[in-house]
């Protein structure tokens, strides 16, 4: 046999004792094999046995969904290695990230992978919601893993604004003065909002524990599990949506009024979509090894981007954080620039309505948008109306988002970023 | 996709799987590889050659490679500079290059008690050169440079009375003759014109201190300040001055370690602590306890200290009181009294002075003379100010004012001075209201001063 080194090392490992008591099934050899090792196996089994074609093609769903899962595992784990050293404290925090830069063994470079992972995580769910939205993958019957999606998009935001007040510089500080004020322009619970957030009227000691708790605990569980039910309903909603094909068995099961006063087995009790749709065998390949190496690689290819930027770029870290000297402007996290550009024109219309009513269309789409066709095509002509509302509103985000990145200066005026600024004059 | 088409995957695993490891390691490679490890091993190094016996050899070879940190809670400071200066407290390294040098004259702060960072600044917790040294972004403390480094006494240490900190009493020296105080305020006294200066030292660099007396305006635009003619050196002086000011709070045991014993400090305690209430120095005091201007030839220093700490164990009986002086200030009252036994000393006691000596300070105390001139001889310009484009000097109020009037001028203020042409910016300088500032005794005697001002030899036709 001519398998190479590390295969025949596994294959021995799986046959003996100790392996085949941990893999209940070793190194599939046979298509038997591959269909048992997913149905076996509690980390697989989340996958079906056999994947379509169409669900594989890189250029259809570009990973993008996998590729945040993925950053949100190296978040957890690189998150884990930096709680042993933070502590929650305005006077130990900004100390600790100098200790992790300058005495903690790769400490700079986990915090790095956790920040930069963290931003792309931000940017990668963005994506993956643009693809889902382009390929109309929302329609029925995957409406409700829409809303979850977008439910799981608000948490990075909150997860990724949580942590970002942790290092407890004058970026974190700062950032997190101006976000949690935008969260207070709401109409009558606004302030409350406010408050609840920062255990006080301002960035304090209390703020940081909470935000700490919530970061380090309640948004990650809550993300943890609506991740799991994301991917449970992949599952069942029937795979990656997909263009409907000739030859697809379109099967949908109705409940049918069954006496309640016997037992069914789990195939009688089977409704709705199911992964037998689009059983058509020559489109079907099995998921060992197609699905799960494709998968596998895409986790090397990510681990090795985020390793890449933490080691040739540092996460930022400015100044201990001091509530008396605000820097000008000061501005929220990138990715609520957009919303703090609004702001500047109107606090109310822009720091409420307009986000508001934004979050709810996503929310809604699904139940609003009921037209059937196009699923499955990137851009479909059907499609034309919805894509171009969201191009504009998207293209509006970006627009606004990097006017209040690069084009904003002192006291929010108007600059250009590759003129020198004008001198900041200090008060006297 | 049948199963030969595996075969491609594995390509893609080398590739990949090689490229995360390369990474890996070049990331463990960068961690690993640390500065301050090059100036250990160049240490142990010269340890080992400088080893004379086999014992001590051994001993240089087991200096471990590690991070060295003086932890200074009090201080709220890390401080790992001994890291790559190792040998600080070695005197036989006297000489050598940085960072090896050792440091003189440190007998008097141990670095265990004090680090470095509190006196020399820059990045205590950093271990590379130049965060360390601390001229980096986001770094507001870098390394003062050595010319200045007698600011960081007068963090602690009063300026004036401190002999190691000679440039820094010359600072303080041009600070109060300057005036400076007219606007500004500092440890509380002083005008609302200009910012608080408590704090200047900690946030100014010497060279914007250095732009900003002699052109206010280069550094801060809006400044009604006049640019300062300093000579050179008290130039650096006042610098050096301004950079003491970082309002650092040391607690504890170095708050107990500020006063440094001299005779002007047992003299300012002398006063402060009402001795006079009892005892005399040149007929001027009280006659309850002995005279003291030679008290020095009467009793030994040894004397005088246990006297201070409880004045029964040397005279039984006495009504003299236990203060509870601390060391410290046992011997600062020691030595102002041996210090009588060679040198007359007048007391400036603000009760034995005339209301208008008393005035002389307070024009001082206060700054006044920075915009009305030395002795209030006027002469400090402010542009379109209508009185000849100066601010007015004082050496005639006298004629003008009578003093309730004068007093309510002083307490009032002048916000809007007449400009000499309307179309040019208003004068930049006004009188401050000092009214809460200024005490109602020390404004009697402020206006006492002033109208003493007025030349005695009058042209009596003018």
């Amino acid at each position: 046999m001519n398998a190479p080194l590390p295969k025949r090392i596994w294959q021995w490992f799986t046959r003996t004792r100790v392996g085949r008591s941990i893999f209940r099934i070793g190194l599939p050899e046979s298509n038997l094999e591959r269909s048992q090792v997913m149905v076996s196996s509690f980390l697989l089994h989340v996958q079906p046995a056999k994947v379509n074609r169409h669900s594989l093609r890189a250029s259809y769903s570009l990973g993008l969904g996998l590729i945040s899962l993925y950053l949100f595992l190296i978040l957890i784990v690189t998150g884990v290695l930096l709680m042993f050293y933070y502590v929650p404290s305005t006077e130990k925090a900004y100390d600790i990230m100098k200790d992790l830069q300058y005495v903690v063994s790769a400490g700079l470079v986990i915090r790095n992978m956790h920040r930069w992972a963290a931003h792309l995580m931000v940017l990668f769910v963005l994506l993956h919601m643009c693809r889902v939205f382009y390929t109309g993958a929302y329609k029925r019957p995957r409406e409700f893993n829409w809303v979850l999606g977008v439910g799981l998009f608000l948490l990075t935001l909150g997860l990724s604004f949580t942590g970002y007040l942790l290092p407890w510089d004058q970026l974190a500080f700062w950032a997190i003065t101006v976000g949690t004020n935008i969260a207070g322009y709401a109409p009558i619970i606004g302030p409350k909002l406010k408050y609840l957030l920062l255990g006080g009227n301002v960035v304090g000691q209390e703020a940081l524990t909470r935000f700490y708790a919530l970061h380090v605990i309640v948004l990650p569980a809550v993300a943890f599990f609506m991740v799991a039910i994301h991917l449970w309903r992949v599952r069942k909603d029937g795979g990656l949506s997909r263009p409907d094909e000739p030859g697809d068995i379109v099967q949908q099961v109705e409940l049918k009024q069954l006496p309640t006063n016997k037992t069914y087995g789990l195939m009688e009790l089977a409704r709705g979509t199911t992964p037998q749709v689009g059983k058509n065998p020559e489109d079907e390949v099995f998921s060992w090894p197609h699905l799960v190496f494709r998968e596998l690689l895409l986790f090397l290819l990510v681990t090795a981007v985020v390793l890449f930027l933490a080691i040739f770029w540092n996460a930022p870290l400015e100044e201990l954080a001091n509530p008396i000297h605000p820097p000008n402007p000061a501005k929220a996290p990138w990715y609520f620039l957009g919303l703090q550009e609004l702001v500047s024109y109107s606090a109310f219309w822009g720091g409420v309505v307009v986000p508001g009513l934004l979050v709810a269309a996503l929310m809604l789409l699904p139940y609003l948008d009921r037209q059937r066709q196009g699923v499955g095509r990137w851009f479909a002509r059907e499609r034309v109306v919805a894509n171009t509302i969201f191009t504009v509103c998207l293209v509006t985000a970006i627009v606004l988002t990097i006017i209040g990145t690069s084009f904003r200066g002192p006291n929010w005026g108007w600059v250009v970023p590759w003129e020198q600024p004008p001198a900041i004059t200090e008060g006297h | 996709m049948n199963d030969l088409s595996v075969r491609k995957f594995y390509g893609w695993f080398t590739a990949l799987g090689l490229l995360v490891g390369v990474l890996v390691v070049i990331g463990y490679y960068r961690d690993e590889y640390r500065e301050w490890k090059n100036y250990q091993h160049k240490f142990i190094q010269e340890e080992i050659r400088r080893a004379s016996t086999p014992q001590q050899r051994a001993l240089a070879e087991q200096t471990p490679v590690q991070i060295r940190q003086i932890l200074l809670p009090d201080l709220n400071r890390v401080d790992r500079c001994t890291t790559c200066h190792l040998a600080v407290e070695d005197p036989s390294y006297g000489g050598y290059p940085q960072p090896l040098a050792y440091h003189p004259l440190h007998e008097q702060h141990p670095f265990e008690r004090f680090g470095c960072t509190i006196c020399h600044r820059g990045q205590g917790r950093a271990t590379t050169t130049t965060d360390a040294h601390g001229n980096v972004p986001h770094w507001d403390q870098p390394m003062l440079p050595l010319q200045y480094i007698q600011a960081s006494c007068g963090q602690c240490h009063e300026a004036a009375d401190n002999p190691a900190a000679p440039e820094l009493a010359r600072g303080q020296q041009v600070f109060e003759d300057s005036g400076c105080r007219g606007c500004h305020k500092l440890g509380g006294a002083g005008g609302v014109l200009g910012p608080e200066l408590d704090r200047v030292g900690a946030r100014r660099s010497p060279e914007w201190l250095k732009k900003h007396f002699l052109a206010p305006a280069s550094v801060t635009p809006s400044s009604a300040m006049p640019p300062q003619k300093f000579s050179e050196t008290n130039l650096e002086s006042i610098i050096l001055f301004m950079l003491s000011q970082t309002g650092e709070s040391a607690p504890g045991y170095y708050a107990s370690m500020r006063v440094i014993p001299s005779a002007s400090e047992g003299q300012r305690m002398f006063q402060q602590k009402g001795c006079i209430g009892c005892h005399s120095i040149g007929d001027q005091g009280g006659k309850v306890g002995p005279a003291l201007d030679d008290v020095g030839l009467r009793r030994p220093p040894e004397w005088m200290m246990q006297h201070f700490r409880d004045p029964q164990t040397v005279t039984p009986g006495t009504v003299m009181p236990r203060f509870g002086f601390t060391e410290t200030e046992a011997r600062a009252l020691t030595d102002f009294l041996v210090h009588l036994r060679d040198q007359k000393v007048a007391l400036s006691l603000p009760s034995l002075m005339s209301p208008v000596e008393r005035g002389r300070e307070i024009f001082r105390k206060y700054g006044c003379a920075g915009c009305h001139g030395a002795d209030a001889k006027g002469g400090v310009p402010n542009p379109n100010a209508k009185t000849a484009e100066q601010v007015p000097g004082l050496i005639y109020v006298a004629d003008g004012y009578t003093k309730d009037e004068l007093k309510m001028r002083i307490l009032k203020g002048q916000r809007e001075i007449p400009a000499l042409d309307a179309k040019r910016p208003p004068p930049p300088l006004f009188m401050a209201a000092w009214a809460g500032i200024i005490k109602d005794s020390e404004l009697d005697d402020l206006v006492a001063y002033l109208f003493s001002l007025k030349p005695k030899e009058e042209n009596p036709g003018f």
